[in-house]
């Protein structure tokens, strides 16, 4: 029975390493660095929380949470002493590697604003794997994020999700199994930079033409690749091969379900919008990014099973975020009796590494807007749905068991301001120690001001 | 009885509106952060006259209106000292701007321009913030533009300091040499230091100055412009100069030297690199402590530890905020601030008298005998955003907190129809 087991495997893996995709993640775990917890507070990211439990990692994966886990030699044992742990916090929606750190104009590469709808282009490949932004953002607990491209054009190109450790290709960050997504793009800005072009969209009904235009040449595009998909071999020899349209094969992605559609969009009516062409084209919404009006329409994103990512309390900036109120991560969480999807992300370098207060922010509007809701349910708005919209929650997001390492010590209860990363776990290894004289950095940030130190160092 | 509480209430309201001025109040059993001292002491405060009139450790004070801060922290209002409140409503909508000007330069001033029923008085106000300065944009010179003090009341009979402030900038351009910048900075100080004792009185004395100085002529400055570089070395108006490179620093520190400027340095990033210098020379700083960004080349040293090590040589801080609308944010960053080391004192006096000294603005910025009551009454701790003020006072008016109510909108009468929500 275990040979027949193995066979399969060998076949598999064989089969795996043959049809090995160019841009497929070549990631490796750093030493895993097997660990038994004692005594710490724990918010799981499934909106439970346990206080005075043990939680043992293993070879990258949770092994166990309860009461006095036995010990075992191999594990280093960490007394947490009331100290609190969550999962790796995610961000949904961030810009590092694409528009890095220093904002230099040779490295602003996250808007390809030369056409209102540019599919064919991927963040990852925009990427800087040396912004001193990722290291900054370890330090904040941060152990995945999703990169998408601007909001500058209705259809921007493919996100990507990675993985927080400093690495010298961007194939090596790229979180594996972890799906693509579409950045589509609603409202001012598609219209403002067209617009002001003198092209097409212009106005938002441009927007709304535009979008449609290009799933009606996906359908077409999907249609052909299907009825050749569908052909036997020998049909498939003696056929063409529909010729290949990079712009178009990640929109066929989305109509096949493979790509996530991470939609930019403020205003309700717009969000409910891009809903109905979601419907008119079959294609799914996994997220509307940050959502400002989302709390006016918090039913409807919970019916069609749609997520809205969210700042506590930006606002103001542009008319479409003039209607900001604090309490929407909550009304959007507490949604058809809290079957809502609420995802606090940053879009900024600074939030990324505080996204546990922002998180703390919006609980606080949400429980003087009436709402009851724990702190370990807040947890899940940086944990397990942000996990949910960028299709990695089999894999983490959550403390449990099984799963993926990525495990956050704080100093505090990470709903505090006070609240620091003292050892952050990525699959099960330490990624950042605050005991640690090693400092988390890129290459940028050595030696840059005094030859010998770190850019940070004192 | 339910009724009879309410008319009780609502009486109280017209009293506080009316009759603010008549009344008094007092805050027993508070847990006072004065911003001055390092510690705070359980005390009562009274209210009389829009100020604060009596402070008492011990003995129960008497007054028109009792409040039971039943131990809550009280603090100063907190003062942001670098806003576009009231002359920004829509970042993106340039008709809502009255941040810059296309004629004036040195002397533009955007006080006339404050509206004090902008969304964002009530929203910031909600937030712990009694009192603002308002900057306009940097100007085409790289010292100028002035900036006012408003207290954040909401009153069309507005309260305000007007033109305080100068501003000014040095660093990476991308066009011209920094070297260049503060030549000119050098040039315009000098013409400023030669207005010393010149009669000003009329704007005819004023366009000869002009004809008479190559720079102010090439500059091609108008008689407002120069009452302000008048003002700037005879009043010694704060020069508040946007810097971030430490080389940058020193340079300020020798033209402050040089023409006894009342010099506030503000984003200095790469401070700690010459703390030592700016301590030496009592420069206060306005940096905004959660930015740790190298975001250019001017910034490399920038660094979450940066008030903490401030703190420790000595030098007096300001907090500000990296994006607009949400001023309040100053908290946040003094919370972050003193995560990373700095004394939670000094974070509060950041947040308010360190702003009031700098700013030359009198009587507000400390809970004192004397001063305006501008006051807080915390939830909790004023440095955790998620904590919010209970109430804040204004000039002794117990102020409304209620801001844009869109929410309610949303999670009450759900179901109505929208037009019958109120």
């Amino acid at each position: 029975m275990k040979k027949i087991y193995l066979i399969v495997f060998l076949i598999v893996a064989n089969l795996s390493l043959f049809s090995k995709e160019p841009y497929e993640s070549s990631y490796e775990p750093l030493p895993y660095t097997n660990t038994i917890f004692r005594n710490a507070n724990i918010y799981d990211g499934e909106g439970n929380e346990f206080n005075d439990i043990d939680l043992i990692i293993r070879d990258g994966k949770i092994i166990a949470i309860g009461q006095d886990l036995p010990y075992s030699s191999d594990l280093i044992e960490i007394n947490a002493n009331g100290r609190w742990i969550t999962p790796g916090i995610i961000d949904i929606h961030s810009h590092m590697g694409v528009y890095p750190a220093p904002g230099v104009r040779t490295s602003s590469d996250g808007n390809e604003a030369t056409s209102p709808v540019t599919a064919e282009v991927w963040a990852e490949h925009s990427i800087w794997v040396q912004d001193p932004q990722f290291a900054l953002a370890l330090k904040g607990g941060i152990t995945s994020f999703h990169v998408l491209p601007g909001s500058a054009n209705l259809i921007g190109g493919r996100g990507v999700t990675a993985k927080n450790v400093q690495r010298n290709t961007i194939n090596s960050m790229k979180f594996p199994d972890a799906p693509h997504s579409l950045k589509m793009a609603c409202g001012e800005n598609p219209k403002r930079v067209y617009g002001s072009k003198g092209q097409m969209p212009s106005t938002r009904m441009g927007n709304v033409a535009g979008y449609r235009k290009s799933w009606i040449r996906a359908e077409a595009y999907l249609s052909k690749l299907e009825e050749y998909e569908a052909k036997s071999d020998e049909a498939k020899e003696m056929g063409y091969r529909p010729s290949r349209d990079l712009e178009l094969d990640t929109l066929a992605g989305v109509l096949r379900g493979d790509i996530l559609v991470q939609n930019h969009c403020y205003r309700a009516e717009e969000m409910a919008m891009m809903i109905d062409i979601a419907k008119e084209f079959n294609y799914k919404i996994t997220a509307f990014h940050h959502a400002v009006e989302a709390y006016k329409i918090a039913d409807l994103l919970a019916e069609n099973n749609i997520c809205a990512a969210m700042w506590a309390d930006w606002w103001g900036f542009k008319h479409e975020a003039y209607d900001m109120v604090q309490a929407n991560v909550a009304i959007v969480d507490q949604a058809r009796n809290g079957t809502g999807c609420a995802i606090v992300h940053s879009d900024d370098a600074i939030g990324i590494q505080h996204l546990n207060v922002e998180a703390s922010k919006a609980l606080s509007a949400g429980l003087k807007a009436g709402f009851d809701i724990s702190n370990a349910r807040a947890i899940s708005w940086i944990t397990s749905n942000p996990a949910k919209a960028a299709g990695i929650y089999d894999q983490t997001g959550s403390l449990k068991v099984g799963k993926n390492a990525d495990v956050v010590l704080w100093s505090k209860n990470p709903l505090s301001v006070y609240a620091l990363a003292e050892k952050v776990y990525i699959d099960g290894a330490l990624a950042y120690d605050r005991d640690s004289s090693y400092e988390p950095a890129s290459d940028f940030d050595v030696g840059i001001i005094n030859p010998t130190k770190n850019r940070i160092q004192e | 009885m339910k009724n009879y509480k309410f008319l009780v209430i609502f009486m109280a309201s017209l009293f506080s509106f009316n009759d603010i001025y008549g009344s008094s109040i007092v805050i027993k059993n508070a847990n006072i952060f004065d911003g001055i001292g390092e510690e705070s002491y359980e005390g009562h405060i009274l209210i009389k006259d829009g100020m604060i009139n009596r402070i008492s450790k011990s003995t129960s004070l008497q007054g028109d209106i009792i409040i039971d801060a039943k131990g809550k922290i009280v603090t100063p209002g907190f003062i942001s000292p670098d806003t576009e409140i009231g002359i920004v409503e829509i970042g993106a909508l340039s008709v809502t701007r009255d941040d810059q000007s296309s004629i004036y330069d040195i002397g533009f001033s955007i006080h006339d321009a404050f509206n004090p029923n902008s969304t964002l008085i009530p929203w910031n106000r909600s937030n712990g913030i009694t009192s603002a300065l308002t900057l306009p944009r940097n100007t085409s010179s790289p010292i100028g533009g002035l900036g006012s003090f408003f207290l954040l009341d909401s009153k069309l009979d507005i309260s305000s300091e007007a033109d305080i402030v100068m501003i000014g900038r040095i660093g990476e351009s991308g066009s011209s040499s920094r070297s260049e910048t503060l030549s000119l900075i050098d040039d315009i100080l000098s013409f400023a230091s030669s207005l010393n004792k010149k009669d000003i009185s009329s704007n005819k004395i004023i366009d000869e100055i002009i004809d008479d100085s190559a720079i102010a002529s090439y500059m091609e400055l108008m008689p407002r412009d120069v009452v302000a570089l008048y003002r700037l070395m005879n009043e010694s108006l704060p020069l508040i100069m946007k810097v971030h490179r430490a080389s940058d620093i020193l340079k300020l520190l020798e033209l402050k030297k040089k023409y006894g400027l009342n010099l506030i340095l503000m984003g200095a990033q790469e401070a700690s690199l010459v703390s030592e210098e700016i301590s030496a020379s009592k420069t206060p700083l306005i940096i905004n402590p959660i930015d740790n960004i190298p975001n250019s080349f001017d910034e490399l040293a920038s660094n979450i530890n940066l008030a903490a090590r401030l703190e420790s040589a000595g030098i007096t801080m300001m907090f500000n905020v990296a994006r607009d609308h949400n001023y309040h944010l100053i908290r946040q960053g003094a919370g972050v601030a003193v995560a990373n080391g700095m004394s939670y004192s000094e974070a509060i006096k950041a947040l308010s008298s360190n702003v009031a000294d700098s700013l030359n603005i009198s009587k507000r910025g400390s809970i004192k005998v004397g001063n305006y009551a501008d006051l807080i009454i915390w939830e909790a701790d004023p440095l955790e955003p998620s904590s919010m003020p209970e109430k804040v006072f204004i000039n002794g008016e117990d102020m409304n907190l209620t801001t844009r109510w869109l929410r309610d909108r949303y999670i009450k009468d759900l179901d109505k129809p929208n037009t019958y929500r109120n």
